[in-house]
């Protein structure tokens, strides 16, 4: 008999058609979901260094933001970024990691723990212009010196720390448990373990969050607004208003010169190249961490 | 090891308070030991000697207690919140449930290995190292030499000697235990606690490990929990067989595995339950 021939045969046949049919129909939907997606990631991308090109030249790095219709460039800018930043990451580290480190190893499932997790998760996703008006009333306006660099760097390290306490957190918690009583049963202080041994351990996830924080913090404009406020000069000055990259893009964004406008899509561009090179950075480090426990 | 260990002669039974016999000094004595995971009464009044310089093994089925009373020879359960151990357990007499016992010592005496090999994210040598230096003040060529001397006693120098500067965790499972063996004998304790150490590890690896554990009891006190009692059999001088946290029946391992004293004893090690 031929074996096409049979019944069971067609039947599967026809079961084997109709099953292609949907898992046809069911990748055309999600490629199309994908592609709907990336569709306009490519187009944000696309504009951003197609306008962008045009106004990178030396000048952008080495000149102040001009006044309108003169030629200038993002230096104030730039540096201002680079300061603020760089000490939000220096005063939020240190507290974002003690504190993920107290949750993980020392509060674990204890209610406080649970709590203080829980508040950080809220202050993980609070709008940053809050913070930025926690900051203003409570450094700003109390200090006396007005709008100022310090100020804008405080505001940036609120978000900072929720963002650091969250990774060193789970991170230490992926440490297998057995490590850390493989290495107190050594008569190690859990101290001694905590730093010598744990925090090896999940260096390369702690080093992450840091970076990825600092790409968060790279393109924040609503906590600076009502701190660092801005400054069209070079200033390095901590205790003055400091220009950054988002309020200053914020600002010739809104403005009706055609130069200043050039001079945000090239800050738009080189801000997007600072986070992809983040980004990608925190991928290579994770990724070269991959040696597991088990 | 040469000395045929199950030279006693007395009949060896749980909770009796000559528990080993002349041949053999008790190096650790539970007493009268009682555990409890917050309201679970996990160990029941078990009293037992491990025997100095002999591999004493722990079976059970699963949940019987064999772990959890190890972990309480190095008092590793205190670092979880409700885990509380009662009655006595002595070491060299002295007993370590006693709060004003130092844990520093404790542990310094009593080495612990685990199931899974754990070594520290750092070089080879740094895992044995690690430890050593928190105790002894060791000039460089000394430290080169405890730490050669402990991978010896591990049975992994030959292995390794040419890249201690290398992450531990580029070995394989059977040499990471056997650095976990050299991190702990390392610190020269007294006692070695062994928690299922090759129930992650493949047969050739097991043998590795059951063969080193013959040779560490010249030197080390050898406590071993397992659940393969082909292992038990294999390489330890006593057995303590438990069952729903109490301690059935302890004896010389020879006795146990062929003329079980107790009922239940029979039918686990005959693979009748468990």
């Amino acid at each position: 008999m031929n074996p096409v021939q049979s019944p069971q045969n067609r039947t599967s046949q026809r079961l084997l058609r109709k099953r292609s049919a949907i898992n046809a129909i069911a990748m055309t939907l999600s490629c199309a979901a994908a592609l709907f997606g990336l569709v306009f990631l490519g187009w944000i991308l696309w504009t951003t260094i197609s306008k962008g090109l045009v106004g990178i030249d030396w000048a952008l790095f080495t000149q102040s933001t001009p006044p309108p219709q003169e030629s200038g460039g993002l230096a104030n800018a730039f540096f201002g970024s680079a300061i603020m930043c760089g000490l939000a990451i220096l005063m939020g580290a240190p507290l974002g990691i003690a504190a993920g480190t107290w949750l993980s190893e020392y509060a674990g499932a204890r209610r406080i723990g649970m709590v203080v997790r829980f508040v950080n998760d809220i202050l993980l996703s609070a709008p940053s212009i809050v913070l930025g008006l926690f900051v203003y009333t409570l450094v700003v306006a109390q200090m006396g010196t007005g709008f100022s660099a310090i100020a804008g760097a405080i505001s940036l390290a609120f978000i900072v720390i929720p963002v650091i306490v969250r990774t060193t957190d789970e991170m230490l918690r992926l440490v297998p448990a057995q490590m850390r009583e493989a290495a107190l049963s050594l008569g190690v202080p859990q101290w001694k373990v905590i730093v010598q041994v744990l925090y090896r351990g999940a260096s390369a996830g702690i080093v992450t969050g840091i970076l990825l924080a600092l790409a968060r913090i790279s393109g924040e404009t609503a906590p600076l607004l009502f701190t660092s406020f801005g400054n069209q000069y070079w200033s390095t000055d901590l205790a003055s208003p400091m220009a950054s990259v988002p309020v200053v893009m914020n600002q010739f964004t809104a403005s009706p010169y055609e130069s200043w406008h050039t001079l945000a899509w090239a800050g738009a561009l080189v801000l997007t190249f600072f986070v992809l090179v983040l980004s990608l950075l925190a991928r290579a480090i994770l990724s070269r961490n991959k040696v597991r426990h088990d | 090891m040469t000395e045929l260990a199950f030279s006693m002669n007395a009949p060896v039974v749980a909770h009796s308070p000559r528990a080993v016999a002349a041949n053999a000094t008790a190096k650790m004595s539970a007493r009268r030991l009682n555990f409890h995971y917050d309201r679970f009464h996990a160990i029941k009044d078990v009293s037992l000697d491990i025997a100095a310089n002999r591999v004493t093994a722990l079976i059970g089925p699963s949940g019987c207690g064999k772990s959890t009373l190890l972990r309480t020879f190095n008092r590793i359960y205190s670092i979880y919140p409700k885990q509380v151990a009662s009655g006595e357990l002595l070491l060299d007499g002295e007993n370590i449930l006693h709060p004003k016992y130092s844990l520093n010592q404790l542990r310094s005496k009593v080495g612990m290995v685990f199931q899974k090999p754990v070594p520290f994210p750092m070089t080879i040598f740094e895992n044995v190292a690690y430890a050593i230096r928190h105790y002894e003040k060791l000039s460089k060529a000394e430290m080169n030499l405890r730490v050669e001397q402990a991978l010896n006693q591990a049975a992994l120098w030959d292995e390794v000697k040419d890249k201690l500067k290398q992450s531990a965790l580029g070995l394989s499972g059977g040499q990471q235990q056997r650095l976990c063996i050299a991190r702990a004998v390392a610190l020269k304790p007294d006692v070695l606690l062994l928690d299922e150490p090759t129930s992650a590890l493949d047969p050739i690896a097991t043998s590795r490990i059951e063969q080193l554990i013959a040779e560490l009891a010249s030197d080390f006190t050898i406590a071993i929990v397992t659940h393969n009692m082909q292992q038990a059999a294999r390489c330890s001088d006593f057995t303590a067989f438990m069952y729903l946290g109490e301690l059935v029946e302890f004896g010389p391992t020879e006795k146990l595995f062929t003329q079980p004293g107790k009922k239940q004893t029979e039918d686990y090690i005959t693979g009748r339950f468990g």
